[in-house]
């Protein structure tokens, strides 16, 4: 709920506002007993948000050029010629009507303040003193800007005409900001007659700003939008007619308020209404009040933009929280969706496996024992083969007699000899087979113990027919007569009789099992 | 704009409530994002499910190849008794049925204790593989015996036997007149390798 002090010359009306509903609260007179009846109302309303609008005559507009300046030294030149202006600045205030370039650019403003302030200040120290929160002082004319535009204003320069409580006010305005503004008791007076006084005022004003030179001499004529009294638009459209100079659009007060947006206001209120709620909703930026006396509005407003922050970062976060959640609610369908299809898979599976041969074991099961069951096999080896070749190697060395047999499984890492024999045939080969080893311990018969030149020799043909297999390899060979350089060689020359044992050899054959 | 003590006051509230908000705010974006990264690993989780589902079916011509193949091999190993408890009264059986079928002068055995030798992860249960190592000492009258005696002891079953090592060598014993005493003696280490499958029916 806001509310609104309304100040005019003869008396001061609080009006309620809310969604464009103005409704008159109390009324006051505008001597020292009004301030008092003024007094005890607010302490009624004690914090309430109050706009205060004044429409009293003797508002003083000047124009001056200040040097383009901005943020604090703006500021400073600003109040500086308020002051020089007005002996009492406390309701002062400068608008601006744009820059001038030139050879420094300048800007121009529009000095504003009541001539006499004294009437109002009690009015606004009553409101101060009861922690009300101001949220402006405006004067009519501050307003006028606002109106025009939605009064179908085409912008240029019009002039805003109305008839309101405090009498018949008068508003200049250049595209779009307020250049001056005048308020002219009225009496009681038949429309007729009324229409009349707002013409010959106008033309009053027209001449009044051309001499001053705020309104140009030539030009094309300047539109005069008459807020007309209801019901009396017609009256007014008759005597209103536009020429050279002005041109007349007359709107009645209804269509007025319809187009201002009051949706309803006390019977008999006149075009004031219109002020008093675009101040309320179309506030303008500048106003009348000081930065004191508007303290509590500023702090009020601050308890807002921090609850309204606050607020706005929540909502902020539920946003991306909801978008996220959103993110979830989509991973969780996809997930039940791929949940759904991997099911059906795996049915499909079970289904297709159902009619495989009859196991006594799962498949993971009979994969694993039938895969390492065959590489244990593949690992594993048998005499026979080794035997078997050896057997018939010795059916062409009937010379050779075997004293023992040793056959063993290696595996890599194991078997020295082995691993010699890889490296002598492949240096830097990585021994990675398990292979079966065949070692030979025997002796050569048939022949005279001192022909070691025959013996030696038979051996070697011996190792090399059972090199013959190429997948056998000799290992190890150990002759009848070490003949290395690295051994002991010992003879027996000349003893006739001979009668010691053959001399024994030995052969290691080895082969890589797949 | 310098506040008074009694404005900061009529402040607070409202500062309490912005930091309230936000960080109901905050606590709000933590929790749906642990959620969210939460749903995304369930959602890569089952990707990668169906993946694999999927290309299980893809591979189940070559599976059920492998399964038959497989399976033959399976049945064989439980035809011979390879798969199951170990039979060590059957092992005996045997030895003194070759003893018995092939005459061997003499045929002395000693197995050993069953120890591990691999365990292979299955499903449901695992695959495990045992040996026991079997020393074998026999009397030979000429070397085709131990090559009888080897393939007769395969075939009796009831294990994988796996030869480690054989030695043969000679008695030293002359030829008698009858023939019959044996010239070498052999001796061998075979390990016995059963498995327990442990997802197999009974």
């Amino acid at each position: 709920m806001k509310r609104l002090v309304y100040f005019t010359a003869d008396d001061h009306s609080v009006y309620a506002s809310s969604r464009g509903r103005l409704v008159l609260e109390a009324k006051f007179s505008g001597d020292d007993l009004g301030v008092t009846a003024f007094r005890e109302y607010l302490s009624g309303h004690r914090g309430a948000l109050f706009y205060a609008v004044a429409d009293l005559a003797g508002e003083d507009f000047h124009e001056e050029l200040i040097p383009y300046l901005r943020g604090g030294d703006r500021e400073l030149v600003v109040q500086r010629r308020l002051a020089q202006r007005y002996r009492d600045t406390r309701l002062a205030t400068a608008l601006s009507l744009g820059y001038v370039s030139g050879e420094r650019r300048n800007e121009r403003l529009l000095l504003t303040s009541f001539t006499n302030t004294q009437r109002l200040t009690p009015w606004l120290d009553a409101l101060a003193e009861s922690e009300a929160k101001l949220a402006g002082m405006y004067s009519v004319p501050l307003l006028a800007p606002a109106l025009a535009a939605r009064l179908g204003a085409r912008g240029g320069r019009c002039f805003v005409v109305s008839v309101n409580g405090a009498g018949l006010r008068q508003c200049y305005v250049d595209q779009g900001r307020l250049r001056f503004a005048r308020l002219e008791r009225t009496v009681d007076m038949v429309p007729e007659a009324l229409a009349n006084f707002v013409r010959s005022e106008t033309g009053r004003l027209a001449q009044y700003l051309s001499t001053l030179r705020v309104l140009p001499r030539e030009g094309p004529p300047v539109q005069v939008i008459v807020v007309a009294p209801p019901g009396q638009r017609g009256a007014f459209e008759r005597t209103l007619v536009s020429d050279t100079r002005l041109s007349f659009l007359t709107i009645d007060q209804g269509e007025a308020v319809r187009r201002a947006g009051v949706s309803s206001a006390p019977p008999g209120m006149g075009a004031e209404q219109l002020y008093l709620h675009l101040a309320v909703s179309r506030a303008p930026r500048e106003q009348f009040a000081r930065r004191e006396d508007r303290r509590s509005y500023y702090l009020w407003q601050l308890q807002r933009g921090l609850v309204a922050a606050g607020t706005l970062g929540l909502v902020a976060c539920s946003l991306y929280a909801g978008a996220s959640w959103l993110n979830v609610v989509d991973m969780r369908g996809e997930v039940v969706s791929l949940q759904r299809e991997t099911q059906t898979t795996q049915q499909e599976y079970q289904r297709i496996t159902s009619a495989f041969p009859v196991t006594q074991t799962t498949t993971d099961n009979l994969r694993a024992t039938v895969v390492e069951f065959t590489e244990i096999a593949r690992h594993s080896g048998a005499p026979e083969h080794a035997l078997v070749y050896l057997s018939k190697v010795l059916d062409d060395f009937p010379q050779i007699e075997l004293d023992a047999l040793q056959w063993r499984i290696e595996r890599p890492g194991e078997g020295a000899a082995r691993r010699a024999a890889n490296a002598a045939a492949a240096p830097g080969a990585q021994e990675s087979a398990t292979a079966e080893v065949i070692e030979i311990t025997g002796r050569v018969g048939a022949m005279r113990r001192s022909d070691y030149r025959a013996i030696t020799a038979e051996v070697q043909r011996f190792a090399d027919a059972l090199r013959a297999d190429p997948h056998y390899q000799v290992v190890r060979m150990q002759l009848p007569f070490d003949v290395t350089s690295e051994g002991t060689l010992s003879g027996d020359i000349g003893n006739a009789a001979e009668t010691g044992e053959s001399p024994r050899f030995t052969i290691a054959l080895a082969r890589n099992i797949p | 704009m310098t506040f008074t003590a009694r404005e900061l006051r009529q402040l607070a509230l409202p500062l309490l409530a912005c930091i309230a908000f936000l960080a109901a705010g905050a606590a709000l974006i933590a929790w749906s994002e642990s959620r969210r990264v939460a749903e995304a690993r369930t959602l890569a989780e089952a990707r990668v499910e169906r993946a694999q589902a999927k290309d299980r079916l893809m591979r189940i011509a070559e599976e059920e190849k492998e399964v038959s193949e497989k399976l033959e091999v399976y049945k064989r190993l439980k035809a011979l008794g390879i798969l199951g408890e170990e039979q060590r009264l059957e092992w005996a059986d045997a030895m003194a049925r070759i003893r018995t079928e092939r005459e061997l002068p003499d045929l002395r055995y000693r197995v050993e204790r069953q120890r591990m030798l691999k365990s292979v992860a299955g499903k449901p249960a695992k695959v495990d593989f045992y040996a026991s190592t079997m020393r074998v000492e026999l009397a030979l009258l000429h070397e085709g015996d131990l090559l009888h005696f080897l393939s007769d002891l395969r075939n009796s079953g009831n294990a994988y036997y796996s030869v480690r090592n054989c030695s043969v060598s000679r008695t030293g014993a002359p030829a008698s007149a009858t023939g019959l005493a044996p010239r070498l003696r052999a001796e061998c280490e075979i390990d016995l390798i059963t498995i327990l499958d442990r997802a197999a029916k009974a």
